[in-house]
């Protein structure tokens, strides 16, 4: 009788792990990902609305508490907002003569330039879904003309790129992730190249493929290179340089890089229709 | 099992409206380990693998990590739970809050190892410390909540607290 349950116990769970095994074959064959693809959209347009109505209903007593005991920090926040809006009005209205007369520029060029790319602004409906990956989830899905591969910008600069889309929702994996590699030009005539390589959150990105004392310094902005089948438009700050050194013997310089964008402020972000020239 | 599922979905919602904005030091709190160990300790290692599962099927839906690692590792989780306590006097006290610390540490690591070999390199590049302290210190507090409703849950299978058929019973799941 023992035996019987042990041996059924035993099957049960095999029969269970074979089944997980099969789903993560299925996710991860090209071929056959569309059906987990499907079965994740489909979970996440019933579970997104019912998400956010939990949020609708939970966030107005957490930010009770939260203003509650940090009042004295909101009100000197909420001035130092009003002030900042009252300088980028200013600064606004200066730069809108020189982005016109680039706009003209880069249309000559017949250059992709970013002002000039449709995009879909999103509002950030989850961060950091898991404890492994560098992900926020977006309201906006392929029914909004949302897409895999899509690149994400705000805050300052390049925020990530679209890796999964459902019809109202899609998932974005940030710059930070490890998974993230992004082609860069720097210098003084963009004339360096590197891939700025995510070390998940947490861990600061680096630079790579960057040849031994190559001249850089402290705060230099690296941006999207766009060169031939590049996944990002050029011009686009990906990254700001925070160290750098060349180990003797080393093939490559060792440059430690934070992300342009802050990652801190994704309430809103806008999601480039822009896909790779074949 | 419609309880379990009930209990699976609340916990689902905790986990990513509450728990996702509970982040210190880049790690927050993971409730699901907490459903296939308690399963486990209440019912043994095969309810604990089949609870395990089906929770895990469910956070993979709504996760962006490979669809299916979560349902393998929360199997393996409650089966070796149920297997390792099996033993154990279950009115211990310290039983819930050892099997809490020591499986969702043991979760999370193999969750990240597998996920490594299936290529995602990223889910071994987390602060491990900060990973293991959040989740175990947060599964301690919360593995007695999380209990309750399990136990509730489970009871409600035929009124006799099991997911698992009896002998000749047609397979409740």
């Amino acid at each position: 009788m023992a035996r019987t349950r042990r041996s059924r116990r035993t099957l049960t769970v095999i029969v269970l792990v074979v089944i997980s095994l099969s789903l993560i074959s299925l996710d991860l064959n090209g071929r056959s990902h569309r059906i987990t693809s499907g079965l994740k959209s489909v979970a996440n347009d019933v579970y997104a609305p019912l998400r956010q109505g939990v949020l609708d209903i939970i966030s107005p007593i957490g930010d009770f508490f939260a203003g509650a005991f940090d009042y004295g920090s909101v009100q000197a926040q909420n001035e130092q907002l009003q002030r900042t809006l009252g300088q980028l009005r200013a600064e606004q209205a200066e730069r809108s003569f020189q982005a016109n007369q680039l706009r003209q520029l880069t249309a000559l060029q017949n250059l992709p330039y970013l002002q000039s790319l449709p995009v879909v602004t999103a509002q950030t409906v989850d961060q950091y879904a898991s404890n492994f990956t560098a992900t926020v989830t977006l309201d906006k899905g392929r029914a909004d003309g949302v897409d895999v591969g899509f690149p994400v910008v705000g805050a300052g600069g390049l925020v990530g790129q679209v890796v999964a889309s459902y019809h109202h929702t899609c998932v974005v994996r940030l710059v930070i992730d490890g998974q993230s590699k992004v082609g860069v030009t720097f210098g003084t005539k963009q004339q360096y190249q590197g891939i700025v390589d995510g070390q998940g959150p947490g861990n600061d990105m680096t630079a790579d493929l960057v040849p031994p004392y190559t001249p850089v310094h402290k705060g230099e902005v690296m941006y999207t290179s766009g060169l031939q089948a590049a996944a990002f438009p050029p011009g686009i700050p990906v990254a700001t340089v925070s160290s750098f050194r060349t180990a003797a013997g080393a093939s490559q310089e060792t440059i430690k890089v934070d992300p342009a964008a802050d990652l801190s402020q994704l309430a809103y972000v806008d999601v480039v229709q822009w896909v790779p020239p074949t | 099992m419609a309880r379990v599922a009930l209990v699976i979905f609340l916990v689902l919602m905790v986990q990513q409206t509450v728990m996702v904005a509970l982040r210190i030091g880049g790690a927050h709190p993971d409730l699901l380990w907490l459903l296939p160990i308690t399963a486990a300790l209440l019912d043994g290692p095969e309810t604990g693998a089949i609870v395990g599962f089906w929770a895990g099927l469910a956070f993979d839906l709504v996760l962006p990590t490979p669809f299916g690692l979560s349902a393998l590792v929360g199997c393996l989780l409650g089966y070796a739970v149920g297997t390792l306590t099996a033993a154990v006097d279950p009115r211990a006290i310290w039983l819930k809050p050892v099997a809490a610390l020591a499986g969702s540490v043991g979760a999370d690591m193999l969750f990240a190892v597998l996920g490594a070999i299936l290529g995602q390199q990223q889910m071994v590049q987390v602060d491990f410390v900060a990973l293991f302290l959040v989740v175990g210190v947060a599964s301690v507090v919360l593995v007695l909540p999380v209990n309750r409703l399990m136990r509730w849950a489970l009871a409600g299978e035929s009124n006799r607290r099991s997911l698992v058929p009896a002998e000749g019973d047609a397979g409740v799941w």
